[in-house]
């Protein structure tokens, strides 16, 4: 299994930018940010004291619906909390993030958007990072599919997400804490709890055991943390960028 | 030199990473925060650095500060004291209205504050035309206005020499990162080639001496205006060909040996090469 691919800052004339392409579901993500900016027409709905956050989402082949709206509310309401609105400059300001989804299945109208979701959290992370808006944290996303047998599959395909008789997005703090949890379909606690856990070890390595013990071990080694790959695109721009002055230390 | 450490948002940074001195307090970089936690009755307080942005931790222990650098093309935000090339928008009775990043509010620029401007003899400076400036003040809050100026306003010099109108030549756009290497090496001490990784100005400067050689004057803002006016015939080209070098050294972030191989195969290119 190949992991996710992302790039930042290509696009010269957003002040921060990045795209993300995910193999196993297909979707390839392009985001840009631009922040502080003035939002002229928007003074009333402007918050005095933090910046306001936009968030659009841009389907490839339609005009955003019903359903991008849903998803902006989630994007928007994560971001806040992330993002620090108060550091100088930002207050009464907007920080608008674009999101154009160019590449993979599109969601048709009344499917569920949750597959889509982690992609759009990480590219609108690393656009964040890449325009340098100051945030207290990073996340880590997860997406799981229940099957109908009750096994838990994590990145499932499309169609695998299509029968699920369960979806569950996750993002956790470097921490480990749990930032955003929306989840669709039929499902009890019990079932709930395992995917937490799941999503957990997926998202930041770390094996939890269960109760009963018996967690797959085998899994943790060839899956990526999903928090290494932020850190390592990260990382990998910086050095490009500052190679004179790390190679003269 | 201990390995180069690169932070993310909410990362704390190590103490041991930060500068050793103690004969004055520790100064804080664009990038950090101070995260206190108030003293408890079982606790006493406890204070973390943490980084707010991606970037490379660097230090400076002489003057006791710990910074971030971020990516280098930021979108620049105007700091007082920052060398700016700011082109003229408009002008109303007191002041020029001059852009110094696109898309966002004019900077001012007040029209006596040039060197021996008055009533009487001020530059009239047109729509376009541009201006090498300092900044000022930045204001307080949001909505505030920058304001620029070309004098000291203590001396009535223009200090640091330089700063005024700008004529002929013409301006490259370069990434903000790389202005504030242009700046440093301009302005550093060091009587050596390469400064910042950057040779690609001394092997320009080596190279063209024989056409008269060229002005330079670098914005933070990401702006870079060149000027060849000695060269005569060749002035044209050698104005795009030194444009051409900064530019393509910032874009492909080129070490100083591909440098000076970039300004030998593009100074030949145009028909230059001495």
């Amino acid at each position: 299994m190949t992991g996710p691919t992302a790039s930042l800052s290509h696009l010269s004339r957003a002040d921060g930018s990045a795209s993300f392409k995910c193999p196993t579901t297909g979707y390839n993500v392009l985001g840009s940010v631009n922040a502080p900016i003035e939002l002229p027409a928007r003074r009333d709905a402007l918050k005095p004291e933090e910046a306001t956050v936009e968030v659009f989402v841009k389907p490839g082949n339609t005009t955003a619906g019903v359903g991008e709206r849903y998803v902006e509310g989630i994007l928007r309401t994560m971001l806040q909390k992330v993002i620090l609105g108060r550091e100088r400059g930002f207050p009464r300001r907007g920080v608008v993030i674009t999101l154009a989804i160019l590449g993979g299945d599109a969601v048709e109208r009344g499917d569920s958007y949750l597959t889509l979701l982690p992609a759009l959290l990480q590219t609108s992370l690393l656009t964040l990072l890449s325009a340098g808006v100051p945030m207290s944290m990073t996340f880590s996303t997860a997406l799981l599919a229940v099957t109908k047998s009750g096994d838990i599959i994590s990145d499932p395909s499309p169609v695998d997400a299509k029968t699920a008789s369960s979806l569950h997005v996750l993002a956790f703090s470097p921490k480990g804490h749990l930032l955003l949890n929306e989840s669709q379909g039929r499902f009890d606690f019990d079932t709930w709890e395992s995917v937490r856990e799941r999503a957990y070890s997926s998202c930041r390595g770390a094996v939890i055991t269960g109760s009963d013990g018996d967690i797959a071990m085998g899994e943790e080694g060839e899956d990526s943390r999903a928090e290494d790959f932020i850190r390592e695109t990260v990382e990998d721009h910086l050095h490009r960028d500052y190679a004179w002055k790390i190679d003269s230390a | 030199m201990s390995a180069p450490l690169i932070l993310l948002p909410g990362d704390e940074v190590p103490s041991d990473h930060l500068p050793s001195n103690n004969s004055n307090p520790l100064k804080l970089g664009p990038g950090l925060r101070l995260l206190s936690q108030p003293s408890s009755k079982s606790t006493p307080a406890t204070h973390v650095l943490t980084a707010t942005q991606a970037g490379l931790v660097t230090t400076d222990a002489k003057r006791n500060t710990v910074s971030l650098l971020s990516f280098s093309n930021c979108r620049y935000i105007p700091t007082v004291n920052d060398l700016v090339i700011a082109q003229i928008h408009h002008s109303s009775v007191d002041y020029f209205h001059c852009m110094v990043t696109p898309h966002t509010a004019h900077a001012l620029l007040g029209q006596l504050s040039f060197e021996g401007a008055s009533k009487k003899t001020r530059p009239m400076l047109k729509q376009g035309e541009l201006v090498y400036a300092r900044v000022l003040s930045i204001g307080v809050g949001a909505g505030a206005e920058v304001e620029l100026t070309c004098v000291n306003p203590a001396t009535g010099k223009s200090d640091p020499g330089g700063l005024g109108p700008l004529i002929g030549g013409m301006v490259f756009d370069v990434s903000t990162g790389m202005a504030a290497r242009l700046l440093r090496a301009s302005s550093s001490s060091e009587q050596s080639d390469i400064i910042d990784g950057l040779a690609v100005l001394s092997e320009l400067g080596k190279k063209l001496e024989s056409l008269g050689g060229f002005e330079l004057a670098v914005g933070r803002n990401g702006k870079v205006w060149v000027d060849c006016s000695n060269a005569g015939d060749s002035a044209i080209k050698a104005t795009i060909a030194i444009g051409r070098c900064l530019q393509t050294t910032d874009e492909k972030s080129l070490n100083p040996a591909d440098q000076k191989k970039l300004v030998t195969r593009i100074l030949r290119e145009m028909n230059l090469a001495s």
